[in-house]
């Protein structure tokens, strides 16, 4: 992948975008739809480094974000989004182009469909990962970390490439499977939320392959999905470096399902991830290891335009140290254990004011630390205890 | 006796007229749907009819008890599921949701002159318009 033309398809991808927007105005409505959604929160993770270093209540919980669909003809459209987001220390902060693409229906009849999108798309293989900045799509303010953990947020939300999905309405109920190849380009800060600040190489993706297959029975109030994922990441140090040149291997294996009632619902999903890491630390270090977390979330509608949320997430670093000990014990006792795990019990509370305006409000209790920035060097000064809690409240509006 | 048989047959009466009926546009080539066609097309996932022409979702809002019952009765579906998945194309860019319209006499309307259209309503006793789609498990 030649990183220098991603760079380029992306300011051209934004002057389109910005072209389209502005000689909407002479499409129809039936061939032109835009959307958008606007909210602002408040956060607080004492005693961590997940939004800020000082402990107080931040309003660094902003999400907005404008889209635009496009029918070019019956078998071709064009789709994009800008988003401006602000986490705090969870992710980079600013504007972005978040997808741009060309939807390509390859084949179409009444009962199966294949599509093509080319350009930049949204991750669609995991249970929120299409639309996890998006504030009311999702259950909780801060999604479960096992899965969603915000350090890769930047890299897991979307590629520039090519995906293929394709939908088949069978005698056993409808099938989905999703196929993508992509990249995403890591700027300077990205890969510090990554590697940490005193990474000043140039990190790269050198390619991520996904694919995941939905099931959704007949007659049942069950979905289930499977889904792979491989992804190659290399680091080229700088001049003056703590790290060396190396190269990471990402792979993961998920499972989700989802059962919807009435007046609740579930959703869960299970994740082994397979970290391999040659050099980079010193020339000819070598480590893999298999990390596993998953979570249960439960909705629950207590009255008319209010729902109730549990959240149990569960993460291990190493499957086969869950305890974190050996961790602790090959970094000289330098690192906690509870560097080594991160569960986390949730509840939270949403209000519909109307059809679209929204007020979450959830808190969180905390055992463990391991999936708090920085994922491959732990921060030991600014993640000082074992357990920890944070609250955060968003209200958000959308058209 | 007979006040029995009238009480029946006016629960039944009100319970037909209640009834959700599927519609579409009188040209659309389709006199059934299974729950998992009907899904797929308010899903947003299956956008052309047999013939190839482009499907046209309307519906209602997602307080209005008629769409509710149709969620349920007709979908086997909740409200909120559709609102997630409408969201989730809408936001993410895979397509576009359904319009959305105001009341069960407008929904006559759009779905009666729009070509590709299918809709619902429940009053069904004025259908020369319109084509009634049989639904199947």
């Amino acid at each position: 992948m030649n990183y220098p033309r991603l760079k380029s398809f992306m300011l051209r991808s934004k002057l389109c975008l910005i072209l389209l927007l502005s000689c909407s105005w002479q499409l129809q409505a039936d061939e032109l739809q835009w959307h958008g959604f606007i909210s602002q929160g408040l956060i607080q993770a004492p005693e961590t480094n997940f939004v800020n270093l000082d402990d107080s209540i931040s309003a660094e919980l902003t999400d907005v974000g404008v889209n635009m669909s496009w029918a070019l003809s019956e078998k071709l459209r064009l789709a994009g989004q800008v988003v401006y987001l602000d986490g705090g220390r969870r992710y980079t902060k600013g504007t972005r182009l978040d997808y741009l693409f060309l939807d390509w229906t390859l084949y179409s009849d009444f009962d199966w469909r294949l599509n093509l999108f080319i350009g930049r798309f949204k991750n669609q293989h995991w249970l929120y990962s299409a639309t996890r900045d998006v504030p009311f799509t999702r259950n909780a303010i801060v999604l479960p970390q096992s899965v969603y953990f915000d350090s890769f947020r930047d890299i897991a939300v979307g590629s520039d490439g090519l995906a293929l999905k394709a939908t088949r309405n069978t005698s056993i109920g409808e099938i989905e499977l999703n196929w993508s190849w992509g990249a995403t380009n890591l700027s300077k800060e990205q890969s510090q939320i990554l590697l940490s600040t005193q990474a000043q190489g140039n990190a790269d993706q050198d390619y991520v392959h996904q694919a995941s297959l939905f099931w959704r029975p007949d007659h049942s109030a069950w979905q289930w999905g499977v889904s792979l994922l491989d992804s190659d990441f290399s680091y080229k140090k700088a001049e003056l470096d703590l790290y060396s040149d190396g190269a990471m291997t990402v792979q993961r294996v998920m499972l989700n399902g989802r059962y919807a009632a009435e007046y609740w619902e579930l959703s869960s999903e299970w994740v082994q991830e397979r970290l391999d890491i040659s050099d980079f630390y010193v020339p000819g270090f070598k480590r893999n290891s298999f990390s596993q977390g998953w979570y249960v979330q439960g909705r629950y509608n207590l009255m008319p335009r209010t729902w109730a949320l549990l959240s149990v997430d569960i993460f291990d670093l190493d499957k086969d140290d869950r305890s974190g000990v050996k961790f602790s014990q090959s970094t000289g006792g330098m690192v906690p254990a509870y560097f080594g795990y991160q569960d986390d019990v949730t509840l939270g509370l949403t209000y519909d004011f109307t059809d679209n305006l929204r007020l979450t409000m959830e808190h969180h209790w905390v055992k463990g630390t391991a999936r708090l920035a920085y994922p491959v060097m732990p921060d030991l000064q600014h993640n000082k205890s074992e357990y920890w809690q944070m609250w955060a409240m968003q209200l958000m509006y959308w058209f | 006796m007979n006040i029995k048989f009238a009480v029946a047959g006016f629960v039944l009466w009100a319970c037909s007229a209640l009834a959700t009926e599927v519609v579409t546009h009188p040209a659309v080539p389709m006199d059934q749907l299974t729950v998992t066609q009907l899904r797929a097309i308010y899903s947003m996932r299956q956008q052309n009819w047999p013939d190839g022409k482009a499907i046209r979702v309307f519906v209602l809002s997602a307080k209005n008890p008629i769409h509710q019952r149709f969620a349920k009765e007709k979908l086997q579906m909740f409200p909120y599921q559709l609102d997630r998945i409408w969201q989730k194309i809408t936001y993410s860019g895979l397509g576009a949701a359904p319009v959305v319209l105001t009341s069960e006499q407008q929904m006559r309307e759009m779905v009666a002159n729009t070509e590709g259209a299918i809709g619902y309503i429940e009053n069904s006793d004025e259908l020369s318009t319109l084509k009634v789609i049989h639904v199947t498990q």
